[in-house]
């Protein structure tokens, strides 16, 4: 009798433990699927309208092409042979299983700040992800860039490994922001100026950068050049619908906003604008405009109010949510016009996301403008309404317009 | 029966009519889901064929035309002439395109005579038209007027042989139409945007006060009774938009 007691006893408990280890599992992965939203993995390892995860379309950097690899369970293409050490040696160092180096494309010495928790809990997503047979040729690199072994070099140069440490004079909210930045949020892997050999230059952090003819500016707390003067309900409607008052997500940051940011939860995008509202600009005096009377800037006016004014107004103000303001913008005010120059050239779409899903988009003036139209007018934006920034010149059009035609 | 009545014949190829509509291949609308389609670069942009050429006219065709629309817009106190703001080419250059081989139009018969307000229900082109009836003005011209050919006659023969096609009171028949089609295109020419060959340096818009292609007049509705102050613009631009031009 007591035996049989103590067996039903027994079954109880396993049926009890297997329940917990079913509901826990299921909280990991659930959790896993988050750490892929933050760490946007889709935006390179997704082919637009491709299966999730099977490998992504080329990256351009300026050193060849790249293609992000499938990431997907499949035993023969993806990593479906990999341990949990194989994923997190690849995920926080950019050494993937059998010692493959991967190529710092991959935001490693981003992700190598995340906790070991997240990366685990991000495997046990990857492991229920759909397994789909596509087998990737990710090096596609000229030489000597095409030698894996020389990212031994770069690492040796550019990268420590370190797991985020929390400041302890600052919030628990700010630490937070700060974990979600520096780490799966990679945002310096766009908006950090980069140095000669492609890696961050960590003493500029989120100062502006340049990458596939796009400049994502400076998000520091620069009033000028950052986003000093957006409030932190400014960059947590930014990140959350695409646009906020002044601004409108386009290029790949309405893409990152589409796929990640929009889908983050609240408290950690407010997380995030704590901190990137206590990030120091480089703290350089604000330029003086160019004279009204100047050529470029009488010419650029004229261009403006036939082609610009009606969305963006004569005064530079745009239209909440359907046009952003020119007038005091930090992607207007950057050093680099490149992302300016190619939106006029191209145009652009809004991004898309639950809250905003209208998607309004610029058209493309590149058969309209000349280079020295576009120079012009780019320039008289650069130095109205307050702005301040350097002169566009005909030859930066003329050298995007022929990278762009490629 | 009365004739209103729906007939077996008439039912059945109906009918037939019906189901060869709906199983048409090809009539299918595109369905979009999320964020509206996008592309870099997406325009269509006017593509005017360059000028300093004739595509149509013949040197005697382009020589009388200019002549025509230089009477029917001369060259005053308020504006140039017909000719020189290069109607005569943007008539040309329609009448290489669609409109002068009536390619956007429904050209098949029957081609019944219809009321005035319908327009010109012929069978012929513009392109035709321009040159039946061009060979006809100047033969007139050198039938009634001393050999000489339209282009040739003094400004105020030229009137005269241009009141009397009007009026229809000449052996060609189709004069007045003629008349109305040569009228009507170098008015477009006057008043078309600079970039289809007429309204030169926008002559036509300055004339009469038009602002020419803009689509924005938020800073103006309020400002009541003052002119507008902007000049105007043309698709291609303006000659502020360049440096150093006034």
């Amino acid at each position: 009798m007591k035996t049989a007691a103590l067996l039903a006893g027994l079954a109880a408990s396993a049926i009890f433990a297997t329940q917990g280890f079913a509901s826990d599992l299921f909280d990991r992965i659930n959790a896993g699927r988050y750490q892929a939203i933050l760490a946007d993995c889709a935006a390179c390892h997704t082919k637009p309208g491709g299966k999730p995860f099977a490998g992504g379309a080329p990256l351009q950097t300026p050193f060849g092409a790249l293609v992000p690899s499938n990431i997907t369970p499949d035993p023969e293409t993806g990593i479906g042979s990999w341990t949990y050490e194989d994923f997190r040696s690849a995920v926080k160092t950019g050494i993937g299983k059998d010692g493959k180096r991967l190529y710092p494309a991959m935001p490693y010495p981003a992700y190598a700040s995340m906790k070991d928790s997240d990366v685990a809990d991000l495997w046990a997503y990857f492991q229920k992800v759909e397994p789909v047979s596509n087998r990737v040729v990710s090096n596609q690199l000229p030489f000597p860039f095409s030698i894996r072994l020389s990212m031994l070099g770069w690492n040796w140069l550019n990268f420590s490994p370190r797991e985020f440490r929390p400041d302890p004079n600052k919030t628990a909210e700010w630490n937070r922001g700060a974990y979600l930045v520096n780490g799966a949020g990679h945002c310096g892997t766009c908006h950090t100026p980069k140095s000669l050999t492609g890696a961050d230059k960590g003493d500029e952090a989120l100062r502006g950068g340049n990458l596939q003819s796009w400049y994502a500016p400076n998000i520091t707390s620069d009033t000028h050049k950052g986003i000093g003067s957006w409030s932190i309900d400014d960059v947590v409607a930014y990140l959350k619908t695409g646009a906020n008052r002044f601004e409108i997500a386009s290029g790949p940051m309405a893409e990152a906003v589409s796929h990640s940011t929009s889908l983050w939860d609240d408290a950690d995008l407010k997380a995030v604008a704590t901190y990137l509202k206590d990030v120091k600009g480089d703290g350089a005096a604000v330029p003086a405009p160019l004279a009204a009377n100047d050529p470029a800037l009488s010419a650029g006016k004229a261009i403006y109010l036939d082609r610009c004014s009606a969305c963006h107004v004569s005064t530079g103000q745009g239209q909440a949510s359907l046009f952003p303001t020119l007038a005091k913008a930090p992607v207007v005010n950057s050093s680099d016009p490149t992302s300016l120059i190619r939106v006029v050239l191209e145009g652009s779409q809004a991004a898309g996301t639950t809250a905003k899903p209208t998607t309004p988009a610029m058209p493309s003036f590149g058969w309209n403008l000349s280079d020295s139209d576009v120079a012009n007018v780019l320039t008289y934006v650069r130095n109205s309404w307050g702005n301040a920034a350097p002169p566009v010149t005909a030859g930066q059009v003329k050298d995007l317009r022929a990278t762009l035609a490629r | 029966m009365p004739s209103s009545f729906l007939s077996r014949r008439r039912f059945l190829s109906s009918t037939g009519m019906m189901l060869l509509i709906a199983s048409a291949p090809g009539a299918r609308a595109a369905e979009y889901a999320g964020a509206l389609p996008w592309k870099p670069f997406a325009a269509l942009p006017p593509d005017p064929p360059p000028g300093g050429r004739w595509y149509v006219f013949t040197p005697e065709e382009a020589r009388t035309v200019e002549a025509v629309v230089d009477r029917l817009i001369p060259a005053d106190e308020l504006s140039i002439g017909g000719k020189e703001a290069g109607c005569a080419s943007f008539i040309d250059r329609q009448l290489a395109g669609s409109y002068g081989s009536s390619d956007r139009l429904y050209m098949q018969g029957p081609f019944a005579a219809g009321l005035p307000t319908q327009g010109y229900q012929g069978s012929a082109t513009p392109a035709g038209r321009y040159r039946e009836g061009l060979a006809a003005l100047n033969k007139h011209a050198r039938a009634t007027l001393g050999g000489k050919a339209f282009f040739e006659l003094a400004p105020a023969e030229q009137d005269k042989v241009l009141q009397d096609f009007e009026a229809g009171k000449v052996e060609y028949k189709p004069a007045a139409g003629f008349f109305n089609l040569v009228l009507q295109n170098t008015m477009e020419g006057f008043f078309a945007d600079p970039i289809y060959g007429g309204n030169k340096d926008m002559a036509g818009w300055k004339f009469i006060g038009f602002p020419g292609a803009r689509y924005d007049y938020r800073d103006y509705v309020t400002a009541h009774n003052k002119p507008f102050p902007l000049p105007p613009l043309s698709i291609a631009g303006r000659p502020e938009w360049k440096t150093g031009d006034k």
